[in-house]
């Protein structure tokens, strides 16, 4: 397949919006293609395939947010086709709503950003359901008994031997850590309130924990850093946790040529003030702090009006947060691994602390100089809706936009942030960055966010022609374009043309298998061994996800040996 | 006025999903294009001639000058008047469940009963059944926060249960009795029953809630007072308090145990 004459933007190969060919032969980005097969992209824009490196798309709490919105499985219906199977749902679609509107976005990978080994056979079974995009699944750490306990020993090998299992255990991508200490604190109706407040009976910090699974990540030489959701997070005034926090790990050095610390969905970690009443935006601390430390890296998290799920594994966050909107909660407790909740919320452009927290995300992704340090998320459903990312874009590429938008909203959006003085507009090249080739980076994806050969065939093909529109101006001709790829290529296969949906191939599953030495795996084995006997409901024989729930996986060898 | 005469051409073994019959879809069409509108029965798409005879002036009027006037048994027919704006359909005869969904303005009038969630989510308008109506009143569909917002519904006859769930607007009026949990989770909205009702207002947010007739009330209400309306007099309550609620609800005679 040649793609032929479009306007490319390849950040990582510094292609800057050149008009070229991109041959794709066998599944793969190749110098010269010979099959004959022909893609008229003259005045279009040419993109990597979209990388989502952080979204809730399958799993229990996906699920249980589907149980619990009814109301939310009625918006957005589709019908089956002769292609198509049914799709349902806005904030928790069904998995193959997610493929498809994944694929007409022109995205080809995604991953699921947080499940507990326990739950992640479950977190399979609908990754496989999720059609067309590749994908992979981030594997919660931080509140679990083995590695809480290896930090309290100081057994730092043990801890990566640990890791290593659990990865295998979840077929599972990366270390995700989600409010380190609390999730158990909460299984005693508690919480942790900063990095130094000790986690009950284990007597360990939320520091220590991050420290040390950030040091057992580099030993394991992971593909992807540590993956933190901070403590203290959605609390006003609490940008100093976020700041405490990347202070207290500055010394630690990545193994890989990468970041060494991810921090998720900055957007509810850059909180000011003492309470909701003085609450504001601190986005420019945090956005200073990384432009001094290229070593750490973010995603936006960024804020839609309108109707979310909240889900995470931070379950004392969504007990406040039910109590504060008196909605529908579901909590869990994942025995000796973590806690979760799901909350439904709607965000109003009239209320104040809405109309903040959408600022404040737009303050981060503009305030921080470095596109490769910055992502663009929704943190999907909980911000909103990942199908929300053409308007996103457009916001970051248009200042007019902003302002457009600033006049709707409480007028506190404008006073306790930074947002309405802010000049500056993204252009495509850092808005490929910031979409495509920034996340493969952060992610450790060499063939995933680029078009150099070798790379995956995963492009896609808008119908805006980059040298004629002014994105500044043009928004709303920006987000239409964006909204509906002209053509999605996976795997050197069209998968959507016009924005429709023609071909429904089934991605692949990435995940890890890091290799340790012997001795320290037989410790954890006899460690888990007793939990299993003593505490977990189920047998480790089922806990395992087997081969048989992955069946096309993509592994990534790693390890000490 | 145009006028446009429906009826059944048999009876339906299976519920047709007709949100087509609508003041608001049928302005703009002649009637041969109404004729030909797409309905389901079933799993089965037909056209609306297909099962039902339509005859009426050709010509397209304005929505607001469009009655539809159906005649004959729509128990089977679901979803008639659905996001109606205005205009009027009077039904000589019953009508299937989810009539009058989401409507926003104009007037539905059914001689007979209605099924269940009549008035669903509604905005605006006017519902009058001469009948009974079944559960779901001026409900919210599953997992919805808010039903009806606003508009008036009136039911000459008995109302199923959990009448006007989560209602967060409008006014539901029903002269005979109301089955269980009448304005269950009521946020707002105004509901006078005639007759007897049990265990109104349960989780009630806001709003109020009067029983001319003889109800169960929960425990976690607080009696307040007697007071006198229209010559009646009536326990005044407060609740629900299980959930901090501050609803009224007026009670003629209060079942005891
Ligand atoms: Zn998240």
């Amino acid at each position: 397949m040649i793609i032929e004459g479009g306007i490319v933007y390849d950040p990582k190969n510094g292609v800057l919006g050149e008009e070229m060919d991109v041959s794709i032969e066998d599944g793969r980005v190749v110098e010269e293609s010979r099959d004959g097969e022909k893609i008229d992209a003259r005045g279009m824009l040419v993109l990597p395939g979209g990388v989502d490196a952080h979204a809730h798309i399958a799993g229990g709490k996906v699920n249980t947010g589907r149980i619990m919105r009814p109301e939310d499985g009625r918006r957005g219906t589709e019908p089956r086709t002769k292609l198509l199977r049914p799709s349902t749902g806005y904030t928790v679609p069904n998995c193959y709503a997610i493929g498809y509107r994944y694929a007409r976005l022109g995205y080809t990978i995604a991953f699921e950003a947080a499940t507990p080994i326990l739950e992640a056979r479950h977190t399979h079974e609908e990754l496989e359901e999720i059609p067309i995009v590749d994908k992979g699944a981030l594997t919660l750490f931080g509140n679990n008994w083995e590695v809480l306990e290896c930090v309290r020993d100081g057994d730092l090998d043990k801890l990566a031997a640990f890791v290593a299992w659990g990865l295998r255990a979840s077929r599972g991508y990366g270390v995700k850590v989600v409010n380190p200490g609390g999730g158990e604190a909460w299984g005693f109706g508690g919480n942790v309130k900063g990095i130094d407040d000790p986690v009950p009976s284990f007597n360990v910090t939320p520091r220590e924990i991050i420290r040390y699974l950030m040091k057992a990540n580099e030993a394991l030489r992971l593909p992807h850093s540590v993956h933190l959701h901070t403590n203290n997070l959605g609390k006003p005034g609490n940008y100093e946790t976020t700041l405490a926090t990347l202070r207290a790990v500055e010394d630690i050095a990545a193994s890989r040529d990468r970041q060494v610390l991810h921090v998720t969905h900055m957007q509810f970690s850059a909180y000011g003030g003492t309470g909701w009443k003085d609450f504001e935006s601190k986005a420019s601390e945090i956005a200073d702090y990384f432009n001094k430390h290229d070593q750490f890296t973010m995603d936006m998290g960024q804020l839609i009006f309108g109707s979310a799920t909240t889900m995470t594994a931070d379950a004392p966050l969504e007990y406040a947060n039910a109590r504060l909107l008196k909605a529908k909660w579901s909590n869990h407790d994942i025995e000796l691994e973590e806690s979760s909740g799901v909350v439904p919320i709607v965000y109003g452009r009239k209320n104040p602390i809405n109309a903040i927290q959408w600022a404040i995300g737009l303050e981060l992704a503009l305030l921080t100089e470095d596109p490769w340090q910055m992502i663009m998320t929704t943190d999907h459903p909980n911000g909103g809706p990942f199908v929300n990312y053409p308007e996103v874009i457009a916001l970051l590429m248009s200042r007019p936009k902003r302002e457009e938008e600033l006049a709707t909203l409480h007028e506190l959006a404008s006073k306790r942030s930074s947002l309405p003085t802010i000049e500056r507009e993204m252009d495509w090249n850092e808005v490929a960055i910031v979409t495509r080739a920034g996340p493969a980076k952060i992610l450790g994806l060499p063939e995933k966010g680029h078009l150099g050969v070798g790379a995956d065939g995963d492009v896609s093909i808008y119908e805006i022609d980059p040298e004629k529109v002014d994105p500044s101006r043009d928004h709303k001709e920006v987000k239409a374009a964006l909204a509906r790829a002209k053509y999605t290529i996976k795997g050197g296969e069209v998968v959507v043309r016009d924005g429709e949906i023609v071909a429904v191939p089934q991605g692949r599953t990435y995940w890890v298998d890091a290799s340790v030495p012997e001795d320290q795996a037989a410790k954890v084995e006899a460690d888990l061994a007793s939990k299993f006997a003593k505490y977990y409901s189920i047998q480790m024989s089922n806990y395992m996800v087997q081969d048989a729930y992955v069946t096309r996986p993509r592994v990534i060898k790693a390890g000490v040996i | 006025m145009r006028q446009i005469v429906i009826k059944p051409r048999r009876g339906f073994r299976v519920p047709v999903e007709a949100e087509r019959i609508s003041p608001d879809v049928f302005a703009p069409l002649s009637i041969e294009e109404i004729r030909s509108l797409q309905v389901w029965e079933g799993n089965r798409k037909v056209t609306l001639s297909d099962l039902f005879e339509i005859s009426g002036e050709s010509e397209p009027a304005p929505p607001e000058e469009t009655v539809i006037s159906l005649s004959g048994d729509f128990s089977g027919v679901k979803r008639i008047g659905e996001n109606m704006t205005c205009g009027k359909i009077a039904v000589a005869g019953d009508v299937g469940m989810h009539a009058g969904n989401g409507m926003a303005g104009g007037e539905i009038l059914i001689e007979g009963n209605a099924g269940g969630w009549l008035g669903r989510e509604m905005r605006g308008g006017k519902i009058a059944v001469l009948g009974d109506a079944g559960d779901y009143v001026g409900a919210g569909y599953r997992g919805e926060s808010c039903g009806m917002r606003g508009g008036e519904i009136r039911i000459e006859g008995s109302a199923g249960d959990y009448l006007g769930e989560h209602l967060c607007g409008g006014t539901i009026t029903v002269v005979g009795d109301a089955g269980d949990f009448p304005g269950i989770a009521n946020r707002g909205g105004t509901i006078v029953i005639g007759g007897d009702a049990h265990l109104p207002g349960a989780e009630m947010a806001s709003g109020t809630i009067t029983v001319r007739g003889r109800a169960r009330v929960l425990p976690s209400f607080q009696r307040l007072e007697t007071v006198e309306i229209d010559g009646l007099r009536f326990d005044k309550f407060l609740g629900d308090l299980v959930d901090g609620g501050k609803g009224e609800l007026y009670a003629a005679s209060v079942e005891e145990g």
